[in-house]
């Protein structure tokens, strides 16, 4: 135990074990998915044709969003291309589904059904169709644990969508699950019904994504800060088909190396996917990887060193 | 009679039974009722057969929990290795006690392995510290035990494991 939590060969004899365990997993996961499987089969037709033409004035309202995100997307690109900044917005995404939760009331963590047999990699982002739920903290072969953002032990850097404050949101420590901002001066301009988004920094996760909105602001005289407590968006608890976005960092990494290829390119947004036996990159810290760093775009790109006329 | 006809088997298969109940997900109100079905099959057959079933095999049997439960390795290990040895050490006057008793004991026990596994995950930093009420778990242990002793019993004599 002692040499499992200081040490990292024996991540390799984990790794093993859960060769044997993940048909245990299998078996357990055998209810739900029938359960699923008979929803989808004993459907009236009526249901299916109701379904179906929801589903189509859902498309048509996503169409015209996604046109209006079209002209943004390539209008902020150009501006970024200006910048020769190299932050990409969109990822790709693989898409899984939970199949255990932990049964530990003190951490909040899920198993993921997708592991480095998928080309998993730890630190990539979970989402949900609403908002941001976690992180990928262990890889197994075809399971992977990941740590809701409701966990004690975990902060999101997050940053109101209004006005771009910036600030760190913790798991809360009651049993609710609840995130709470850390260490936000009395004066912020944070109000109760803020939308607060990924701010990418800490580079583990995908700028701009939704994270929770906030519930309460707490302005106590006696304490430095104040006490803001926000809902997560994501549905932690009902959620089962979720979302994992190849990590910032790789997308960064892989536009530097083409930037510096090639000096005229304009930012490819295509990115290749890992391979399947790549090893995690980043570091397994599961804890606050929200300190402000540097932007990566701050590193000596080959386009800031034109001169300008 | 065939040398390996002592049907091992069973054992296995009652502990890969209580993997998988020990995994199936439960509501959330029952979540601090969730038995421990590891810890009562593993003491029935420490109990029942203490020269096959020892301090080895709580161990191994450990580090498939934790694999199972993503926690630390060795740490539910630990935690079922000091039950088997309290089991290992009482079982011929565990055998003698009514269910009653048993089920106290049982009580005991598994409380003592889920406080164990609580305080060395605090003290390694996996949780955080919450209100006890999980202990309610070791209850409803208890409460099921009879249960558990007679099937397992049948599993026992019906397929004469030795």
């Amino acid at each position: 135990m002692y040499a499992d939590s200081r040490f990292d060969y024996l991540d390799r004899v984990r790794y093993g074990l859960a060769y044997v365990v993940t048909p245990l997993y299998w078996v357990a996961d055998t209810p739900a998915r029938v359960s699923d499987w008979i929803d989808d089969v004993l459907v009236s037709h009526q249901d299916l044709l109701e379904e179906k033409n929801q589903l189509q004035e859902e498309l048509l309202l996503a169409q015209r969003q996604l046109q209006l995100l079209a002209s943004l997307t390539s209008e902020n690109s150009r501006l970024r291309a200006l910048q020769a900044a190299s932050q990409s917005v969109s990822g790709q995404v693989m898409t899984a589904e939970i199949i255990y939760i932990s049964s530990d009331s003190g951490s909040r963590r899920v198993l993921i059904n997708r592991g480095a047999r998928n080309g998993v990699v730890n630190g990539q982002a979970l989402l949900d169709a609403h908002g941001l739920m976690g992180q990928v903290i262990e890889v197994l072969p075809y399971t992977s644990w990941v740590m809701l953002i409701t966990d004690v032990r975990h902060g999101t850097p997050v940053q109101v969508n209004r006005n771009g404050e910036r600030a760190i949101a913790r798991g809360s420590r009651s049993t609710a699950p609840e995130l709470e901002l850390e260490y936000v001066p009395e004066t912020a301009d944070i109000e109760s019904g803020d939308l607060l988004v990924s701010s990418g920094l800490g580079q583990r996760f995908p700028k701009d994504y939704p994270v929770a909105k906030v519930t309460s602001v707490h302005h106590d005289p006696g304490q430095p800060f104040a006490v803001i407590k926000a809902r997560p968006l994501a549905q932690l608890d009902r959620s089962r088909h979720v979302m994992l976005v190849i990590s910032p960092v790789e997308l960064n990494e892989s536009e530097l190396t083409i930037l510096a290829s090639d000096e005229m390119s304009v930012l490819p947004s295509t990115v290749t996917k890992p391979s399947a036996d790549s090893e995690p990159s980043a570091s397994s810290e599961p804890l606050v990887d929200g300190a402000p760093v540097e932007e990566p775009n701050a590193q000596a790109s080959p386009a800031q060193l034109k001169p300008e006329e | 009679m065939e040398p390996r006809d002592n049907a091992f088997w069973v054992i296995l298969l009652s502990f890969a039974i209580a993997f998988l109940l020990a995994i199936v997900p439960f509501p959330e109100w029952a979540l601090n009722y969730r038995p421990q079905w590891v810890v009562m099959v593993l003491i029935y057959w420490a109990m029942a057969l203490p020269y096959r079933i020892g301090i080895g095999f709580a161990w191994v049997t450990g580090v498939m929990v934790d694999i199972l439960d993503g926690s630390m390795l060795g740490l539910n290990a630990l935690a079922l290795t000091v039950v088997v040895y309290i089991t290992l050490n009482l079982h011929q006057r565990l055998r003698m006690f009514s269910a009653v008793q048993q089920s106290g004991l049982v009580l005991a026990l598994a409380g003592l392995h889920m406080l164990m596994v609580h305080w060395m995950k605090i003290a390694t930093d996996q949780t955080v510290s919450s209100n006890l009420f999980f202990l309610l778990g070791a209850l409803s242990s208890a409460f099921l035990w009879p249960w558990i002793f007679v099937a397992l019993r049948q599993l026992h004599v019906g397929f004469g494991v030795k």
